[in-house]
């Protein structure tokens, strides 16, 4: 058997170098893309939660508040809490580190930093801290005690011998001196390297607006908490850090360490009944899982789209599997006449499939890798931008990926091989008898062709209609599938259709070369239909998402246009994300507000909001303003803007569509949200549209936010310029005005439109990329079936040149052929892929992000496309076309 | 300038377990390693002559000197006759006087506290300490009121003018009242209490000598009901060691006869063993009726005996004393009913000392008579002069 699969199987496939070639390629290529989007979706929450593990060291528990922090007051009234274990009241957030020149600052020159405000004194033991020992760190002040006593080793520097503690005196005293300091900051091993920092040297950090010079104090050896960010860590006093965050009397929150053998759920439950109402117990894990939720919608979608490229790889196998089967009917006669079982023969197939996933699962494993980089470089920034600060690395491939590869591609593969296995298993052994022959392929279109495919469209349309499961639009994908089943399907139907109403237009236009390419694939249409739905699904997925982003990007220009009223909007340098809010400081919005031409200035501030244990947003803004510069756009109810007036001063909010979708929540009801003091309610006073976060946002006047949480620095503040004035200018004057300590980003009315496209664009950059692969894929499909075509025809090929064809006749007339399929495959993409996007904007989008979308359509894109598509397949067909142009003079049968 | 402050801190340990406040060797460190000892000048207060007390005023806290400290220690005992000894030291150091930064976190003071019970028929002794900076009132001394605090652990002057202390580790723990007893001493000349040559080099120090005291004490676990006397001295000023000062011998003694002793000398790093006496050890004579008498170095003789104690890290402490006041005809013999009441806080802040009950027997006035105190040995694990210098 091993020697018939050697013969029978293994030698065609290694004959066939190009159609072999192209369905290992289409497989690596959809197994590469599934593996790398995993690669890629693990990396942003893996990085975040990495950093976080990392960065929480031993705490077991954390108290956490909601809002903007806990009040540092309430401390001396938790003492209690040391009864679990140590405590430390911890500040964490994000910095940018300067590189070059402060006053032509552009985002390009910062790099992200994680700082920790500890108190060191309390901090010790929840992380480990080793100082790097200068060469000139001589062991001076309390050392000599130590030094004559206890472990001398450890005074010169050397590792402590095993069992014996470490120098926490010295160190805790060292970190003291360094710390005490509020412009002193420790850094890392690997940045002092990377950036050729040392110690008592200047760094320039930008904190919010900002731009402080601080002294490095020390650094931390390449351990623990150093390893956050590669690197990218610094460690502050808390003093320092509340003054640097602008976070004075609030801490993020307060670590707890319990004693090894603790009961950690009892512990976490222990406390949590003890707390004061407004602060919650919890894992320090768990905000990362909130951080995993907050991104399972744009990971999902990423994953499904991922699956695409994989779906049209297999349409290869099923492909490549069909022609071979078809080419050695006789062959397979003949083996089945000399006793070869059905079981073996099916096995024969099958194990080409096998042969042929192994190959494309290998190759797939090692491009992942390739394509991951690629990918992560283009979702971290849709993910720093939109969600959360990470670092833009992908994880190693672990044995896991490769089981995923081997586990998705090989039965899929053996899958997509079954239903060609068959019809060879089918094959009767009189089939040796009756000479060359083709596959028994329906030829005609038949009434009942149409019945399976219209009845999965049905069910498609069915699908679209239940609803999601948690956030998760899984019927919307079973749904989307469903589309692609049935218009695959329906494929040869379409194509019979089309031959028969085309025929005299080719001829017409294209001559006898059209005809004859007419009449080719018309014979082949049963053949065909398989890499024309390839073909068509990559496409239709490209139209639907076209289509879908086109839409979304209108409806964003719509709502950026209505709601961006303000002239100029300042905000921090570093934009803020989940768990590092910044701030616009006083200094800035004094600057800014004193400038002649500004008529109003409007204070925003946002924070994390947890609601039912997700995260979402909460905002602070001047309802007054909304009212008089109308910056919204509302949703619901009719009489929106009477009711905002009166939720002013009232304990009222306002929530966006997605917030309103997602939690199931209506203007009118009453909304619960957890408030320092405790959970409290709250009227909802409209519904407004916002496209800005899928988290769903909840905004209340400043005074009612005020009243709850306390009075916080801005997040943000947009100016309102007298009439005529020059955005420009001001904007020029503004900047002009600030001192040398504070940078803030100030960016005019059409500038932050842009910025706010420019964002949304990269967002879908991703998006394009994936369909590309596709699209790739699906044109080595074409190129592989037409030069089976062309191998298959050699004689009708050869006699074309006897009766006096010429080579580029025969080349145009396969060059047409592949342009007809490229331009068939489009029109069926493009009919599927309005379906598709109906179901991308209506159903998967709306309950996935909870975005209602206007339907738009990109006209001059699809029509590019079209083009683009056909003059690809087109270029696709050349090397067939040669293939079949030299075949003439190289065989002489 | 905070660095080389903290850098002292642990020095400053040794010094303030002192009875008469010698963590003030911490400034003089300050001083001579240096060049801007004026800021400091400029931010903190020097102990100067002609401070008067007043009570209960003074027991509050003084934010305007550097340092600052509350030392209780206490002979306590069982109705069974188990007796124990306790030691709890609240200190304030002052880091900076002003932080520019508003934050309620930036270092002003930190506070220290060492916890200390022996128990001395078990022979056990357990310790525990905490350092703290204020924070948000995570701990504090309050200028009001007497009240001093680092967590959970506080001492305090309650409405009827007792003194509250409670202190409480899974292995040593304390929660007594004492009443003020005889009124408060106040050792030293002209209100100050002079360490060293140069003339800031002091403190303000006065003492409650003999506190009738009642509560509880926790040793490993094991919480004891004991009754007994307990001494407290507080001492606050700025600057006071000098570099060549290498440590000192401290003590504090109840006599039989109603007496009660505070001495202390000073050891010099000149070559001796132990080091030589400085000329600024002094001590105070308490009578029965709460009149003092100054002693100056001259008026008394304190002399280390046979009998030592090798701790693990390697110092060697005499553990017994003889001590002699000719013009008071005091002679004694001080021993210790347990050898190793070391406080060594090595891993933590660095600072070793040995920190004890004590029995005297002997003579005074003429009469036999015995008496229990504490013992304060410092400078044994390296030299304080030298660790102060900065060299």
């Amino acid at each position: 058997m091993r020697r018939l699969f050697a013969r029978f199987i293994v030698r065609p496939l290694l004959q066939e170098k190009l159609r072999t070639a192209t369905t290992v390629i289409g497989v690596a290529l959809g197994i590469a893309v599934v593996v790398a989007i995993q690669l890629t979706n693990a990396s942003s929450v893996r990085g975040f939660e990495r950093a976080l593990e990392t960065v929480a060291g031993k705490t077991a528990i954390e108290v956490v508040s909601s809002g903007a922090g806990l009040d540092e007051t309430l401390l001396p009234s938790l003492g209690w809490l040391r009864e679990y274990g140590g405590m430390s009241p911890i500040i964490e957030g994000s910095a940018a580190l300067v590189i070059g020149d402060v006053k032509t600052l552009s985002r390009r020159q910062l790099e992200a930093v994680k700082i920790l405000g500890v108190d060191i004194l309390r901090d010790q033991p929840f992380r480990d801290y080793q100082l790097l020992e200068m060469a000139d760190d001589k062991p001076e002040g309390l050392s000599p005690p130590v030094a004559e006593g206890l472990s001398p080793p450890v005074a010169e520097g050397l590792s402590p011998p095993v069992g014996t503690p470490p120098p926490d005196s010295v160190t805790t005293q060292k970190f003291l001196e360094i710390l005490t300091d509020e412009r002193s900051i420790v850094i890392t091993e690997k940045l002092a390297r990377r950036r050729g920092f040392e110690v008592g040297g200047t760094i320039r950090l930008m904190i919010g607006d900002r731009v402080r010079d601080y002294i490095v104090g020390g650094v931390l050896k390449d351990e623990g908490p150093a390893r956050v960010l590669d690197g990218n860590f610094m460690l502050m006093d808390i003093a320092a850090a509340q003054l640097a965050f602008d976070r004075i009397g609030r801490i993020d929150r307060l670590e707890i360490l319990l004693p090894e053998a603790a009961d950690l759920d009892g512990s976490i439950a222990a406390i949590a009944a003890r707390l004061p109402p407004g602060l919650s117990a919890q894992r320090p894990g768990r905000r990362g899982e909130q951080v995993e939720t907050m991104l399972t919608a744009f990971h999902t979608n990423l994953t499904a789209l991922s699956w695409i490229a994989l779906i049209v790889g297999l349409f290869l196998v099923y492909n490549t599997v069909t022609i071979s089967v078809v080419a050695r009917r006789e062959e397979i006669g003949t083996l089945r006449a000399l006793g070869l079982s059905r079981a073996k023969v099916l096995a024969l197939f099958l194990g080409e499939a096998a042969a042929l996933a192994v190959a494309g699962i290998a190759l797939g494993l090692g491009l992942a890798r390739l394509l991951a980089d690629v990918a992560v470089g283009m979702t971290s920034a849709t993910v720093s931008t939109l969600y959360i600060a990470t670092v833009a690395a992908p994880p190693d491939m672990a044995s896991g990926h490769v089981w995923l590869a081997v586990a998705i591609g090989l039965p899929l593969s053996l899958l997509a091989a079954a239903v060609p296995a068959i019809e060879a298993s089918r094959v009767p052994p009189t089939a040796a008898m009756r000479g060359h022959d083709t596959l028994e392929m329906r030829t005609r279109l038949r009434p009942v062709m149409l019945v399976a495919p219209l009845v999965v469209l049905a069910l498609a349309y069915g699908l679209a209609l239940l609803p999601a499961i948690g956030r998760r639009p899984m019927f919307g994908y079973a749904s989307s599938f469903a589309i692609v089943i049935g218009a695959s399907l329906l494929v040869p139907a379409i194509m019979f259709g089309l031959a028969a109403l085309s025929r005299s237009t080719l001829r017409r236009r294209l001559g006898v070369e059209g005809l004859l390419a007419h009449a080719n694939l018309t014979a082949a249409i049963p053949r065909l239909s398989i890499s024309v739905a390839a073909l068509s699904v990559s496409l239709s997925m490209m139209v639907a998402i076209a289509v879908m982003i086109g839409s979304f990007r209108e409806t964003v220009v719509y709502w950026v246009g209505q709601t961006l009223q303000a002239d100029l909007f300042i905000g921090p340098g570093i934009r803020p994300s989940v768990g590092s809010s910044q701030t616009v400081s006083e200094e800035v919005i004094a600057a800014v507000g004193a400038h002649p031409e500004v008529v109003a200035l409007d204070r925003f501030r946002n924070v994390d909001l947890v609601y039912e244990g997700n995260l979402a947003v909460l905002g602070a803004g001047t309802f007054d303003v909304v009212l008089s510069h109308g910056t919204l756009l509302f949703k619901s109810p009719a009489d929106a803007r009477a009711r905002l007036r009166q939720a002013i001063g009232q304990d009222a909010v306002i929530i966006s569509e997605a917030f309103a979708n997602r939690y199931g929540k209506q203007d009118g009801e009453t909304l619960t949200l957890e408030t320092p003091h405790g959970p409290m309610d709250f009227t909802v006073a409209a519904v407004f549209y916002d496209y800005a976060s899928d988290r769903g946002v909840v905004v209340m006047d400043h005074g009612t936010f005020r009243r709850h949480y306390g009075d916080l620095p801005s997040s943000g503040v947009a100016a309102y310029l007298k009439d005529g004035a020059d955005l420009e200018r001001v904007r020029g004057e503004m900047l002009a005005r600030l001192d040398e300590g504070h940078r803030a980003f100030i960016y005019s009315n059409r500038t932050l439109r842009t910025e706010v496209l420019r964002v949304f664009d990269s967002t879908f950059a991703i998006t394009y990329a994936l369909e590309l692969i596709a699209i790739v894929v699906a044109m080595l499909g074409v190129a592989g079936t037409l030069l089976t075509l062309v191998l298959e025809r050699r004689r009708e090929l050869s006699l074309l040149r006897l009766t006096g064809a010429d080579r580029r006749q025969v080349q145009r007339m396969v060059i047409i052929e592949a342009a007809l399929i490229g331009a068939v495959s489009q029109g069926i993409g493009l009919a599927v892929g309005f379906a598709l996007s109906m179901v991308l904007i209506y159903v998967i989008n709306v309950q996935s992000f909870g975005w209602t979308i206007q339907f738009h359509v990109p006209l001059a894109f699809l029509v590019q496309a079209t083009i683009v598509v056909i003059i690809a397949t087109s270029i696709a067909g050349i090397y067939p076309a040669r293939r079949a142009a030299q075949l003439v003079l190289t065989h002489d049968e | 300038m905070t660095n080389k402050v903290l850098r002292c801190l642990g020095a400053w340990v040794l010094g303030c377990g002192f009875g008469s406040g010698f963590g003030s060797g911490f400034g003089s460190g300050f001083v001579s390693g240096f060049v801007s000892g004026a800021i400091v000048n400029a931010q903190w207060k020097e102990a100067a002559v002609g401070y008067s007390f007043s009570f209960p005023r003074d027991h509050a806290s003084h934010p305007d000197y550097k340092i600052e400290w509350w030392y209780y220690t206490g002979n306590v005992a069982a109705a069974d006759g188990r007796r124990f000894g306790y030691q709890v030291t609240f200190f304030r150091v002052g880091i900076d006087a002003a932080p520019a930064n508003p934050s309620r976190w930036a270092i002003r003071d930190l506070f220290m506290t060492h916890l200390a019970v022996s128990d001395l028929r078990g022979r056990r002794y357990r310790y525990a300490e905490k350092l703290t900076r204020g924070g948000p009132g995570l701990a504090g001394a309050a200028t009001d009121q007497y009240h001093v605090w680092n967590e959970d652990w506080t001492a305090a002057l309650d409405d009827r003018g007792r003194h509250v202390l409670r202190a409480l580790d899974p292995q040593a723990g304390i929660d007594l009242v004492l009443d003020p007893g005889k009124p408060p001493a106040i050792n030293g000349v002209g209100g100050i209490s002079q360490k060293g040559a140069q003339a800031g080099n002091a403190s303000h120090y006065y003492s409650l000598t003999r506190m009738p005291t009642r509560g509880t004490v926790t040793v490993d676990g094991e919480r004891v009901e004991v009754t007994g006397h307990s001494w407290m001295d507080h001492e606050f000023g700025t600057s006071f060691l000098e570099p060549e000062q290498r440590g000192w011998d401290w003590l504090s003694i109840q006599l039989s006869d109603g007496r009660d002793l505070m001495l202390y000398q000073l050891r010099r790093s000149d070559g001796t063993r132990g080091g030589s006496r400085d000329p600024r050890s002094s001590g105070t004579v308490v009578a029965a009726d709460g009149r003092t008498t100054h002693l100056a170095n001259t008026d008394f003789t304190l002399t280390p005996g046979r009998r030592t104690f090798r701790s693990a890290n390697g110092a060697v402490y005499p553990v017994e004393w003889t001590l002699a006041i000719p013009s008071q005809q005091i002679a004694l013999q001080v021993t210790t009913p347990l050898d190793n009441q070391e406080l060594d806080l090595g891993r933590s802040t660095g600072v070793a000392y040995w920190e004890g009950a004590i029995d005297v027997t002997g003579r005074s006035g003429g009469q036999p008579v015995s008496g229990r105190g504490y013992l304060e040995m410092t400078g044994y694990k390296g030299s304080l002069g030298r660790v102060l210098s900065g060299r």
